[in-house]
């Protein structure tokens, strides 16, 4: 369960600004290291990219993350989609774009995430999904996840179980027609939740809260869109009515993880672009050098 | 770092089995036939020539030569009926007479004995004629790479010259050994033919008790028989009295069988009359256990029991569950239960 899993204790953070300055500390961890093992010619320090560039990036592969599981064979179900896409956001928690190619860690993410999950694929079932290269191309690529596994899963500090909000969404949908007649179609408020958690899923709202409360937040969202006042769910189902604190504290965060959503904006493709030139020609430099 | 030599007496119980001087050849030619001592499957040793095995032919004996070949009896009669001819599988010529029967699994084993046999004849020098332990280690090391060579075809010539060298050398002190040897030899035969002659003595006696006990038995049916004939009392009392007097004989019998030589020693190794102290052992005193419920903290509302969702109205939000899924054991309440407690879990915020 969550409440004593690796995720609460190790894996939710204070606040937006501790998951900044993680994400700055992998970036300078890079520059650092690229700097210290020699001082080739044609180096400098402009050649780095910042911590917007590589956040244009990580959302960028992480749209393609998504994109590639959901065209999928055979159909993947959500949450291995939540828990790749989970591990993708850790994994650049602690390291930096410019040191492992976002194109490898995403599919090696989905790999493991389907391992985890039990979603039962082959290895040459799943690099077969990959339509647009040959197979010896998509024997490249086995390769080349294979081999990052392994680092993944240090990475992850060997953490690799995650709640995702998808089942709590469904409790809560159950415990609604149970106990809260007031709402006559909780089932209408399904759709609008579950795209509410997509998008929440493309945030950071799953490293600072947990998923219960994303999917709480998804369906008092979705009412409030409809026009439903779920207030007194909150008041009289759960048992806050006495608890003033803990239910401005709750409201605290929707607020929060409403604007996270917000802020949300998809890459702009010139900038993608850009920062992708830039980033294959770190790569290209480094990666010769560290081998 | 000394080397033990295996002077055990068994060792030399063993040489005096397989040497030559003072046991008689059993038959014309001088092979011994002895029971054979390795105990390998019946099936895998074989004749390489006639393929027999132990399976098809259990009486099979295998021989060995000096080569290090093996050949079961038959084939060494058959091969061998002109006394001399060529190894089958290494082409030496071999002598009939040269044959053993073979003592270990593998033959090459066999070989080595018999070589090491000989040169132990040769260099029969003891511990106690060295004056230290290393010239002592370095004599059975040189021992060694003879056997050593010879065995395995290594520089057959120039060691035999160094055998013959050292035997000239060495003469006398290879007859003073040879007499101590046959000392030693002499004392060993002895307790061998006592172990033996005690050995058969019991089985005499075994039998012995056996044929007392059958005759008795048969002394018994015997007398009914008589008594039958010639009392006056009625056969029913007389087969009564039969009865008793078999059902005696026969508790005599298993009496006398059970008659075992009392022990003064327990199988763990305490002595019989060993007293052992029937003090009370010490009490230990501790906190008595008390049970206590498991508390958990969920952070989020409380969740209703498993129980209790049916009567809560909780599974009519469920799907139902189909006939192939309870039977194995599954129910709609354990997925509604497991949606609700994820539903709750960590649902409020973390104090502080």
């Amino acid at each position: 369960m969550f409440h004593n899993s690796s995720q609460k204790k190790y894996w939710i953070f204070k606040s937006e600004d501790e998951l900044e300055h993680m994400r700055c500390k992998a970036n300078q961890k890079f520059r650092n290291k690229a700097l210290e093992s020699g001082k080739k010619p044609g180096v400098s320090e402009s050649m780095f990219l910042q911590r917007h560039e590589e956040d244009v990036l990580f959302r960028h592969y992480e749209r393609r993350l998504l994109e590639f599981c959901n065209a999928f064979k055979p159909t993947m179900p959500k949450s291995v989609v939540g828990t790749a896409l989970m591990y993708f956001r850790r994994f650049y928690l602690s390291n930096s774009v410019m040191e492992y190619h976002p194109r490898i860690i995403m599919l090696t993410c989905t790999y493991l995430a389907c391992k985890v999950d039990e979603f039962n694929v082959s290895c040459t079932q799943f690099v077969g999904n990959l339509v647009q290269e040959t197979p010896a191309g998509q024997e490249r690529v086995l390769e080349q996840i294979l081999e990052y596994e392994l680092l993944l899963i240090q990475q992850l500090n060997f953490h690799l179980v995650v709640h995702n909000p998808y089942r709590p969404m469904e409790g809560l949908l159950i415990d609604l027609k149970t106990r809260y007649p007031t709402l006559e179609s909780p089932e209408s408020l399904r759709k609008t939740a579950d795209d509410f958690l997509t998008q929440a899923a493309m945030t950071d709202a799953g490293l600072l809260f947990s998923p219960s409360q994303i999917a709480l937040t998804a369906i008092l969202n979705s009412a409030s869109r409809a026009g439903l006042n779920m207030e007194s769910y909150l008041t009289q189902c759960l048992g806050l009515k006495e608890e003033k604190e803990t239910l401005s504290k709750m409201y605290d965060s929707m607020r929060r993880m409403k604007t996270l959503l917000k802020k949300y904006e998809p890459p702009k493709l010139e900038e993608v672009n850009i920062s992708k030139q830039r980033l294959e020609r770190i790569h290209a430099e480094f990666a010769s050098s560290s081998k | 770092m000394k080397v033990i030599k295996f002077q055990h007496r068994s060792c030399f119980k063993w040489l005096l089995r397989g040497c030559s001087l003072p046991l008689p050849p059993k038959t014309g030619s001088e092979y011994y036939t002895r029971p054979n001592v390795v105990q390998t499957e019946m099936d895998e040793q074989g004749c390489p020539r006639c393929k027999t095995t132990k399976y098809r032919n259990p009486s099979l004996k295998l021989m060995v030569n000096v080569c290090g070949h093996t050949l079961c009896e038959n084939c060494v009669e058959m091969l061998f009926v002109r006394g001399s001819s060529n190894c089958v599988q290494c082409d030496t010529p071999l002598r009939k007479s040269n044959f053993r029967v073979q003592l270990f699994e593998d033959p090459t084993v066999d070989k080595e004995v018999e070589i090491r046999k000989k040169v132990l004849k040769i260099y029969n020098k003891r511990d106690f004629d060295f004056p230290s332990l290393r010239e002592y280690n370095d004599y059975l090391e040189q021992v060694e790479d003879i056997v050593y060579n010879l065995t395995n075809n290594v520089d057959v010539e120039n060691t035999k010259l160094r055998m013959e060298q050292y035997q000239r050398e060495n003469r006398d002190v290879i007859q003073r050994n040879k007499a101590k040897l046959t000392r030693e030899q002499e004392e060993l035969e002895e307790l061998l033919l006592q172990e033996q002659q005690s050995n058969e003595q019991r089985r005499l006696e075994v039998l012995q008790e056996e044929q007392r006990q059958l005759q008795a038995k048969r002394k018994n049916k015997q007398a009914l028989l008589d008594e039958l004939e010639q009392s006056q009392l009625p056969a029913t009392l007389l087969l009564a009295q039969h009865k008793v007097r078999a059902a005696q004989l026969e508790t005599q019998i298993e009496q006398q069988k059970q008659a075992v030589k009392p022990t003064s020693l327990f199988s763990t190794g305490i002595h019989m009359r060993q007293t052992v102290s029937l003090q009370p052992v010490t009490k230990i005193e501790d906190v008595l256990y008390h049970y206590r419920p498991l508390q958990v903290e969920t952070y989020g509302p409380p969740v209703p029991e498993l129980e209790q969702l049916g009567r809560l109205g909780y599974l009519n939000h469920v799907r139902a569950a189909v006939t192939q899924d309870t039977a194995g054991g599954y129910t709609s309440g354990l997925a509604c239960y497991r949606a609700i407690q994820d539903a709750f879990s960590g649902l409020f915020p973390l104090r502080g």
